[in-house]
């Protein structure tokens, strides 16, 4: 699982952790890349709260891929997908959305969660990815989405990191990803 | 592999949700709902709460009497829609729903069909004395339990078993001057049909909002094949509510919740 990309890409994230809200826009051939290298961060800072959205893999899918740190640290996860491509799973370390299109509901549940752990430490809420959601959804109301989510998760002092992949992205969602989110990761291709 | 950084600065909003504590004012115990009622439902006004079949109209009644009874308020539901037993059990799921509240009396479940028949009421049809004498018997039951928080579920199911439109109407208004002097606060639900082609319907009857001093008004939008649960504070007399249409969850855990709807599309 570790190797230079994830490494550096596990620094940057750690450098960017006081921040309010990171997002990460990056081509979709080092996906893998970064979500490795969040995984190793969840499992080096694992005092803290962890609500990891899905909107890419199921979630049987992750647990499978990080099994070892999913089971051993606190880490709580919303699937967006399973559920609407009709694979049935049960788990309780994971809340499964009806669609992806249900953002309202989206937002009550990760809202709900932070401040359930927020007893434990500064909640972290990764969305992997915000950019899937237009796949969807419509990008103005993605964009309306992400605005109502940062404004709720600065309220209750909880960080988010937000994945998006550059080739799912347009203008309005790059204009919203740099206004919303306090630092900008940008993964380029040409130099990996 | 190399990183471009943009640093930005954040510029966030207040949270105005400061509600002062009123004493004329029932709060639902509902947060977001307290707030956007702009603070709660004037004591002794009577609410309709309006939607379509599996819209919440059930749980929210039930956990504004929870709320109530939480402190101190006791209530009183009367159900006419569906058995005690179908009704309490779909309430068991609920995290809110405290069986304890029930036992002690805080929480009152009654049946209206039960009394009807112990009346002797036709069970079909009631004719104006029926009416009548149901009527001063839910009286009875809540100046006698000295209920701070009334339910009737449903008032289309109780005007349905009335003969007449000229009855109903008759049976409404009276309601309405009854519920007026009872001086607790009240809830009716009123079932309809789903909107179709934006053509709004608050009641079956058409005269049921007009006794009340309160309108829910829930329903559903339609995204990509989804149903998104909605309401809108159509009306709230004595209050400074909001209009806008918010979208509604109903979480067994966190019982009805509340946020804004989104509305962007092209």
């Amino acid at each position: 699982m570790k190797n230079s990309i994830t490494e550096g890409l596990k620094e940057r994230i750690e450098k960017s952790s006081s921040y309010s809200s990171v997002g990460i826009v990056l081509p979709s051939n080092n996906y893998n890349d970064l979500t490795n290298a969040i995984f190793e961060y969840i499992q080096e800072k694992k005092s803290n709260p962890w609500i990891y959205v899905t909107i890419t893999k199921p979630f049987h899918i992750l647990k499978n891929q990080y099994k070892d740190i999913i089971d051993n640290n606190s880490i709580y996860f919303i699937d967006c997908v399973s559920q609407a491509a009709g694979i049935k799973s049960q788990d309780p370390c994971c809340f499964f959305l009806d669609s992806p299109s249900q953002l309202e509901k989206l937002i009550l549940e990760i809202v709900s969660i932070v401040k359930e752990k927020r007893d434990l430490g500064e909640p972290y809420v990764v969305l992997d990815s915000l950019s899937s959601l237009i796949l969807y959804n419509d990008d103005l109301l993605v964009t309306e989405f992400f605005t109502h989510l940062i404004n709720n998760l600065v309220l209750e002092h909880a960080h988010s990191i937000s994945l998006c992949l550059e080739e799912e992205m347009n203008n309005a969602m790059n204009k919203m990803l740099y206004l919303k989110n306090d630092k900008i990761i940008k993964v380029k291709e040409s130099f990996i | 592999m190399d990183t471009h950084e943009c640093e930005m600065v954040k510029v966030s909003g207040g949270n105005n949700s400061n509600f002062s504590q009123d004493k004329n004012i029932c709060k639902t115990g509902i947060n977001v709902l307290d707030e956007k009622l702009g603070g709660g439902i004037p004591i002794g006004n009577s609410v309709l709460i309006v939607g379509s079949s599996g819209s919440g109209k059930t749980t929210l009644c039930m956990e504004f009497l929870t709320n109530g009874a939480l402190n101190n308020e006791r209530g009183v539901f009367f159900t006419i829609t569906e058995p005690l037993f179908k009704l309490t059990k779909n309430m068991e799921k609920f995290k809110f729903y405290n069986k304890k509240l029930i036992e002690n009396g805080t929480v009152n479940i009654i049946d209206l069909r039960i009394i009807s028949d112990r009346l002797g009421l036709d069970a079909e049809k009631y004719s104006v004395e029926d009416a009548s004498a149901l009527l001063d018997v839910l009286k009875d039951i809540a100046d006698e339990l000295q209920v701070k928080r009334l339910v009737i579920d449903s008032i289309t199911a109780l005007c349905y078993r009335l003969k007449s439109d000229e009855m109903i109407r008759d049976f409404i208004f009276k309601l309405g001057s009854s519920l007026a002097a009872m001086g607790c606060t009240t809830i009716l639900t009123s079932e309809i049909q789903p909107v179709r082609h934006g053509e709004i319907k608050y009641s079956k009857y058409g005269i049921e909002e007009f006794i009340a001093d309160g309108i829910i008004f829930l329903s559903d939008v339609e995204r990509k094949g989804d149903l998104i649960r909605t309401m809108q504070l159509v009306k709230m007399r004595g209050t400074n509510h909001s209009r806008s249409k918010v979208a509604m969850n109903i979480s067994t855990d966190r019982g009805i919740e509340i946020t804004p709807l989104l509305k962007s599309s092209r």
